[in-house]
């Protein structure tokens, strides 16, 4: 360990080696490729945005901007619950790592209901996946966004399995589901922006 | 984990949070009461904002900050390719329609 | 000649071989010949989807039927995937699931729309109206039927993310799952006749291509290294014998730095 990078800044918690990895390396190229498959999808979405612009405005002002950055600000919190997971399952503090986890978990609930519950106002109002192009995109991008976060709730279990038996933990497998985790909340915010927020 | 690192991480969701509370103010300064109006500023600064969260995160929450170089550096260019790959297509397609 | 004849790989490389054949033989005739893909549009009339048929009419019945003397070389494609698993630490189960999921496949995914669209070119003077039933019904069938494909995707991923004998990568067990989501993607075309998520569309043909093309160059990769790595054993697969210039390339970092690790901090 002599001659590495000095030691690691004060706010980190339990010393690790400078430059660790989260989790599996190979976690990463997920991110980074699913990330690449949205952004062509959201290319797709703004370049076809300005052709019928009229169309996508008006529609737009159909959805509850309330809701939708109420499910940013839950995401948010469920990422930042992950990461103070993370942080005490490497302490060894598997009592809060549990707690965190369990947090990020009813938070992905509570952000599941809200979308389920927009979607069920929007149809009910007579939006539906069909209806025009802007909510061919919102239910497409929310729906496919959804099945990440369904699928970040079994991740979530992993975690859950590996923390509760002392003999299986994997320091490593809790990082690279928290890695996925936080890749959830990082699709949001682009579809956020750009679903609600964008003129 | 302790409590200046539990800190840390509520400082960053604050933050976090308060972008998002920003695009509120963004979108309401923009519309006015009013129907919704195209604005190539509105599209810019949300795109913009959304990216600053998107490294924020990559950074802070997924801890990229302490990872080797090579990761930081990836990461990086990914948050740059986005922000072009958006402000490329929304651009484009104002020019072509 | 007797080191072939001897080369315990040898069936290995011949189903790898099988596959690089099928794959190039399946480009040549959907891509090239047959027009078949990218898909023509969904929202034609009778009367484009008729001409398409004419324009089309030797290469559909020569392409195709190439594919249907050749559609075989899956099978060796098909089992060397499934004996990727059965190297692996998991169940035999795995490699048993995959095998017979992706021996079906091919019926409705594939060989359906040759057949139909075989059907569709050999009588040229058919009423316009079924001309253009065949139509549908050839495309719908090829992109619709996906959930075998996802489902064998999810089994290899599970099989390589439980593997304990590093037969393939953890990241490729992850591009499984990102290959069984263009799947779902794909599955509104059953809904839209045009748009960016119809047969043809932007997000469900185009930039699913482009994920399914990148996944496929990965397992044959993967796969030729695999067979390489193949030491018939149970355990761990060792890794690819290094290449001779190395070690010269490390002695002259070492020497640079003098830590051995080449690295600036």
């Amino acid at each position: 360990m002599t001659g590495m990078a000095p030691a690691p800044q004060p706010e980190t918690d339990a010393p690790k080696p400078a430059g660790h990895i989260p989790g599996q390396p190979d976690m990463w190229v997920l991110v980074l490729f699913e990330a690449l498959v949205f952004t062509a999808y959201f290319a797709v979405y703004l370049f076809h945005r300005s052709a019928s612009s009229e169309l996508f405005l008006r529609s737009q002002a159909d959805l509850n901007p309330w809701l939708g950055t109420l499910d940013t600000v839950l995401l948010l919190t469920s990422s930042m619950f992950m990461l103070r997971c993370v942080q005490a399952a490497r302490a060894g503090a598997v009592r809060t790592a549990m707690t965190n986890v369990c947090l990020t978990a009813a938070l992905g609930v509570a952000f599941l209901a809200s979308k389920i519950t927009e979607w069920i106002l929007l149809t009910r109002d007579g939006h539906g996946f069909t209806s025009n192009e802007f909510f061919l995109y919102y239910f497409f991008l929310t729906g496919i966004h959804l099945l990440h976060l369904l699928i970040g709730f079994i991740t979530l279990g992993v975690i859950i399995y590996q923390l509760r038996n002392p003999k299986r933990r994997s320091q490593e497998i809790v990082e690279t589901c928290a890695t996925y985790w936080h890749t959830v909340d990082l699709l949001w915010i682009l579809i956020f922006s750009l679903l609600y927020v964008v003129r | 984990m302790n409590a200046l690192t539990k800190r840390r991480s509520l400082i960053v969701l604050l933050v976090l949070v308060a972008i998002t509370l920003g695009y509120l103010a963004l979108d309401s300064a923009a519309d006015n009461g009013s129907a919704y109006r195209a604005s190539t500023a509105v599209t810019v600064i949300a795109i913009c904002l959304a990216l600053i969260k998107v490294r924020l995160i990559f950074r802070e929450f997924m801890q990229v900050k302490n990872a080797p170089t090579v990761l930081r550096r990836l990461t990086d260019l990914w948050v740059l390719l986005i922000g072009a790959t958006l402000l490329g297509s929304y651009f484009l397609g104002l020019a072509v329609h | 000649m007797s080191g072939w004849r001897n080369d315990p790989k040898r069936e290995l490389w011949l189903a790898w071989y099988a596959m690089i054949a099928f794959y190039n033989i399946f480009v040549i005739v959907f891509f090239f010949m047959t027009h078949a893909q990218p898909p023509p549009y969904p929202f034609w009339s009778d009367g484009q989807v008729v001409h398409w048929f004419n324009g089309n009419h030797n290469a559909l019945l020569i392409g195709f039927g190439i594919v249907f003397a050749t559609a075989a070389l899956t099978l060796p494609a098909n089992a060397l995937i499934a004996y990727s698993m059965r190297r692996m630490s998991v169940s035999r189960a795995f490699a048993y699931c995959y095998l017979v999921i992706y021996s079906l496949s091919a019926l409705p995914g594939m060989l359906l729309l040759c057949v139909v669209l075989s059907v569709g070119a050999m009588r040229p003077d058919r009423d316009p109206a079924q001309l253009h039933w065949l139509y549908d019904f050839a495309f719908l069938s090829y992109v619709g039927t996906m959930g075998i494909f996802l489902i064998g995707s999810l089994v290899w991923m599970l099989a390589i993310l439980l593997d304990k004998n590093r037969v393939l990568p953890k990241w490729f067990g992850y591009l499984n799952l990102c290959n069984a989501l263009t799947e779902v993607v794909v599955s509104p075309a059953w809904i839209f006749h045009q748009g960016v998520l119809d047969w043809n569309g932007l997000i469900s043909w185009w930039i699913n291509m482009v994920v399914f093309g990148i996944y496929t160059s990965a397992f044959m990769m993967l796969l030729r290294q695999m067979i390489q790595r193949e030491d018939f054993g149970d355990g761990p697969l060792p890794d690819l014998p290094k290449t001779p210039k190395a070690p010269r390339a490390k002695a002259k970092v070492t020497a640079l730095t003098g830590t051995g690790t080449g690295t600036p901090r």
